[in-house]
């Protein structure tokens, strides 16, 4: 069994408890404006071709079996490129093999409470590659979270929360209108399976991204508490504000990225502290 | 802070307290002396010609300076004309692209003068003599015999000015002080300490005998501390300024006007660590040490946390916090687990004595009364060159990786064999000096009767540092990935390609950049070329010692010089994908942007990389980190149990810088902006922009691990 995967990132401080192992999933069922990860969207992999760093120069031409009029994601023009300028995104991985690299830091997970978290991308799309590792991580005794969208059916959930101990669930908004416009899809299913999620008792942390002009008022805010409170609060709730980082990375896609501002420090915390 | 330690860190800060040395006559008929006799005379007038530096608002006094008039202590070899010649010809000034000498650190054993003044001291080379009859003997011992008795003179001297300065003292507060310095003078350190004070005023005034490191400060002052502070003769706040006092003397040791007076290194200590008994040595004194040390705005000392398996986590989050929070970047951290496995399983030294083991200097291991038995600088990726350069034929054929390895190996072993002879060498011409004031203070010189430099200690190691070690594993990675394993290249490619310096293999030269497995990033290929060559290592050196018997082991640290840069310059193109004349790695932390897979990766590499321990000797790894790993709050929890962690898995050193990169690049063009931005060296902290442009260089290419 494979998963196409675009990156697995060690000693990460942010998806989770502790120090952890980060496994990125390709493929997105969401097209979030915001997204800083465009390269996760696709399921494939894809070629990134970054043309700010491009001299030129004509060595990936050379290197390119066809002769770059046609890409079978080789790899060679990136392999000989002399400035990093392109990059292939993402290819398929065995459990096995994710499973040596997420083993090697089993050591920093027991002193720090850290362990592993799937993210993307949407990982719940390759369930079964997902449910297969989550497994293999428990037998080894490996804390596992599971950051996602929640726009799966909710069999998805049932299958892999007996080996999943955290989940990180991404809420956006309330608003339907708003949720369609900015991820193509509607929040409803989103939002029941949180529901269920919440109810069943399993440990969530909600991630809110804060985007200006979309849900970075403190009505949205509270009605997305107001929402988590009705089912039980769930034990974090954190609020990762929008930043640019992702754009040069659209460039290198051949898209255009949405422009949005970055929210000031003190909006952040204003908002934070409601859900204090 | 007290005000009165204020005022004296504003003198120190200013180049005012340093002891200027008082020039003196001799009388040259005593060159008709035997050598010892006229050498020890000298020194005796000299001690006795001096002043003590003494203010109103003095505390302690006694230290004193060598001008090079006579034979002085063995760190600054002030006088010793051996060393100064062999320096003349091999300081700075590397031999067949090999070697170059450098300095030797050392701890005095302040224990014995603490345990037993220097009456004891005296008693204990009368019975050495009654042992001892070669003449050379004898003479030795009657030297020191006559330097001990100067130095309790000019304790009675130091008496004197202070009981004298205290007369025009108006404030009641510091004229008593000086009354009480005077009064204590006169018992210490001719006799042995009974209290904290005047245990602190031993160090200070017998620190002229080996200005160098003040050893396990924490272990053999907590005696006096316990006592004074249980029957109430002593407050927590006095002991802080009686350490403060002796720091500040530390500092004031090193002259202003020299670029040492910002580094670190000049004077380096340890606290916690195992004891004798086996338990951790981390205890409130430590604590007050490392708090008191903190307060004060100086440079000089710095100091290391020994840890063990039993050093509770709040004490090492402690001392991560203390550095992060010390903008002059003081402390360091060192593996007790490995390094003591080392002393007593590679070079066989009692558990009681390995467990006295220091830091002296930017990062060398002395034992408490011990000097650091070699510390020449080897250019370690030589033997690469020649393999690849002038010996090329003989791998031009190789079978397997293995076949390689061997040949490599032969090479390096030669390279080091020489290196280790010249090493001995100079030793042989430090020996011809003798050190008649710090064989007082060190370990066995007394019952050997002999000098300090002529081996006079029994206990010591020999650690010549290598350069390039992490050249070498990159390239013996790069050969067994792209030759053997993926066939990418031949053998016979690679060589023709470092003959031309990648000229015309430009290709390959990117390929080995991007797609080499080079140490760092926790791979299966890096992994077992640096652990296969760090077994190789042991097995060449388990049981090898230097002139002296001491065991040599390996280290990999840089001092105040720019070694690595020399031996670079005259290396040619190494399979790294390093062109002929690029400057060296040193350490075993930074790897310029190669340690691609994160912080964690990097540091299982350095863990895993030498089980045996034989690179224990004078070992630093560098730890770039974004700053915000250490300075956000939440992250810095995490950067503890990263840091632990990699203690727990068997890494022996580190040591942090947290900047950005743009910053030190800002730096690097307009200094005057960057003034005060202090960053880790090779074992010592100093001012960025006070740097020369190899040492700036490295540090900017040292990877800044984000996560």
């Amino acid at each position: 069994m494979k998963a196409t995967i675009f990156d697995i990132e060690r000693n990460s401080y942010v998806d989770g408890p502790g120090i952890r192992t980060t496994v990125f999933f390709k493929g997105c069922n969401l097209r979030c404006a915001w997204c800083h990860n465009p390269e996760s969207q696709s399921g494939f992999s894809q070629m990134l071709f970054y043309k700010d760093k491009c001299t030129g120069c004509g060595k990936c031409k050379e290197k390119c079996p066809n002769n770059l009029e046609s890409c079978e994601l080789c790899g060679r023009c990136a392999l000989y490129c002399p400035h990093d300028a392109r990059e292939i995104c993402g290819r398929e991985y065995t459990v096995d093999e994710v499973m040596r690299e997420i083993l090697k830091d089993q050591s920093y997970y027991e002193t720090s409470g850290g362990g592993v978290t799937f993210s993307g991308g949407e990982c719940m799309l390759q369930i079964d590659f997902l449910e297969e590792i989550l497994k293999e991580c428990k037998s080894h005794g490996i804390h596992t979270a599971v950051d996602t969208a929640g726009h799966v059916p909710f069999e998805y959930f049932e299958k892999i929360i007996p080996y999943t101990d955290l989940f990180l669930y991404d809420v956006k908004s309330l608003d339907n209108e708003k949720h369609k416009e900015y991820t193509g899809a509607t929040n409803e299913l989103i939002l029941a399976n949180l529901e269920m999620l919440l109810k069943s008792g399993k440990a969530v942390w909600v991630r809110i991204p804060i985007i200006p002009n979309v849900n970075d008022t403190e009505e949205e805010m509270k009605k997305i508490k107001s929402f988590l409170c009705s089912y039980g609060y769930p034990p974090k709730v954190e609020l990762l504000p929008y930043h640019a980082m992702g754009e040069h990375k659209y460039a290198a896609l051949g898209k255009k990225a949405h422009a949005f501002s970055v929210p000031g420090k003190e909006k952040i915390s204003r908002l934070r502290k409601l859900f204090e | 802070m007290t005000e009165r330690i204020r005022m004296l860190t504003e003198l120190t800060l200013r180049g005012e307290m340093y002891v200027k040395p008082v020039k003196t006559e001799f009388d040259r008929a005593d060159l008709f002396l035997p050598r010892e006799q006229m050498e020890s005379k000298r020194l005796c007038e000299y001690i006795l010609n001096q002043e003590p530096k003494l203010t109103p608002h003095s505390l302690m006094t006694g230290f004193f300076n060598f001008d090079g008039s006579v034979v002085g202590d063995a760190f600054r070899r002030g006088g010793h004309k051996a060393t100064q010649e062999a320096f003349k010809l091999f300081y700075l000034k590397p031999i067949d692209n090999l070697s170059t000498m450098e300095w030797q650190h050392a701890t005095a054993d302040y224990t014995k003068v603490l345990n037993k003044g220097i009456r004891g001291i005296i008693y204990d080379i009368e019975e050495s003599l009654t042992c001892h009859n070669e003449p050379e003997q004898v003479e030795f011992l009657l030297a020191l015999k006559r330097v001990a008795n100067a130095l309790i003179e000019w304790a009675h001297k130091c008496s004197e000015r202070a009981l004298t300065l205290s007369l025009t003292t108006q404030n009641e507060e510091y004229r008593n002080n000086l009354k009480k310095l005077s009064e204590a003078l006169l018992r210490v350190p001719e006799n042995a300490p009974e209290t904290f004070y005047e245990a602190v005023l031993c160090i200070y005034v017998c620190f002229s005998a080996d200005p160098d490191s003040v050893g396990t400060l924490d272990r053999y002052l907590y005696p006096f501390y316990k006592k004074d502070i249980g029957n109430g003769t002593l407050t927590k706040d006095e002991a802080a300024e009686y350490l403060q006092e002796l720091f500040l003397m530390l500092q004031a040791a090193t002259p202003i006007s020299t670029d040492r007076f910002t580094r670190g290194g000049e004077s380096h200590f340890c606290i916690g660590g195992y004891l004798p008994s086996g338990e951790d040595g981390f205890n409130e004194l430590s604590r007050l040490i490392v708090e008191s040390m903190i307060e004060l705005p100086t440079y000089i000392p710095q100091l290391t946390l020994r840890w063990t398996k039993k050093t509770p986590r709040e004490v090492f989050r402690f001392m991560l916090d203390c550095e992060r929070k010390d903008p002059h970047k003081r402390i360091a951290f060192q593996n007790d687990e490995k390094r003591i496995k080392c002393y007593t399983e590679i070079c066989d030294i009692p558990f009681e004595k390995a467990v006295s083991y220091t830091t002296v200097g930017c990062n060398e291991p002395a034992f408490l009364g011990a000097i650091t038995g070699s510390n020449s600088k080897i250019n370690f990726l030589r033997s690469m060159e020649t393999v690849f350069h002038k010996k090329s034929k003989l791998i031009e054929n190789n079978a397997s990786f293995d076949d390689f390895f061997d040949i490599f190996k032969k090479e390096l072993f030669s390279d080091l064999k020489r290196a280790y002879e010249y090493d001995n060498f100079y030793n042989k011409q430090r020996a011809q000096d003798i050190n008649y004031i710090s064989s007082l203070v060190f370990n066995d010189c007394i019952e050997n009767a002999k000098s300090l430099t002529q081996g006079g200690g029994n206990t010591a190691i020999a650690s010549p540092t290598c350069l390039g070690i992490t050249n070498v594993i990159d390239s013996l990675c790069v050969v067994k990935q792209f030759v053997f394993d993926e066939k990418l290249f031949t053998m016979n490619e690679l060589i023709a390609a470092l003959k031309s310096d990648w000229q015309g293999y430009e290709d390959m030269r990117t390929l080995i950049l991007k797609k080499g497995k080079f140490f760092g990033n926790d791979d299966d290929t890096s992994n077992y070329v640096a652990q296969k060559l760090y077994r190789e290592l042991y097995d060449f050196l388990k049981d090898k010692t230097n002139l002296y018997g001491y065991h040599w082991l390996i280290g990999d640290l840089v001092g105040y010089n720019i070694h690595h840069k020399w031996f670079g310059e005259h290396t040619k193109a190494t399979p790294d994908g390093r062109f002929s004349g690029d400057m060296l790695k040193f350490g075993i932390g930074q790897s310029e942007g190669r340690d691609r897979e994160g912080l964690s990766a990097l540091l299982n590499s350095i863990a895993k990389l030498d089980p045996s321990g034989i690179g224990c000797g004078s070992t630093v790894t560098n730890i770039t980190l974004d700053e915000q790993l250490i300075k956000n709050d939440d992250n810095f929890e995490k950067t503890v149990d990263l840091l632990l962690t990699y203690f727990q898995n068997g890494g022996v050193h580190f040591q942090l810088t947290y900047v950005s990169k743009e910053d030190l690049i800002c730096a690097q063009k307009t200094p005057d902006d960057y003034k005060h931005l202090r960053v880790r060296v090779s074992g010592f902290s100093d001012y960025f922009v006070k740097l020369n442009d190899a040492i700036q260089d490295d540090i900017i290419a040292r990877t800044t691990q984000s996560r």
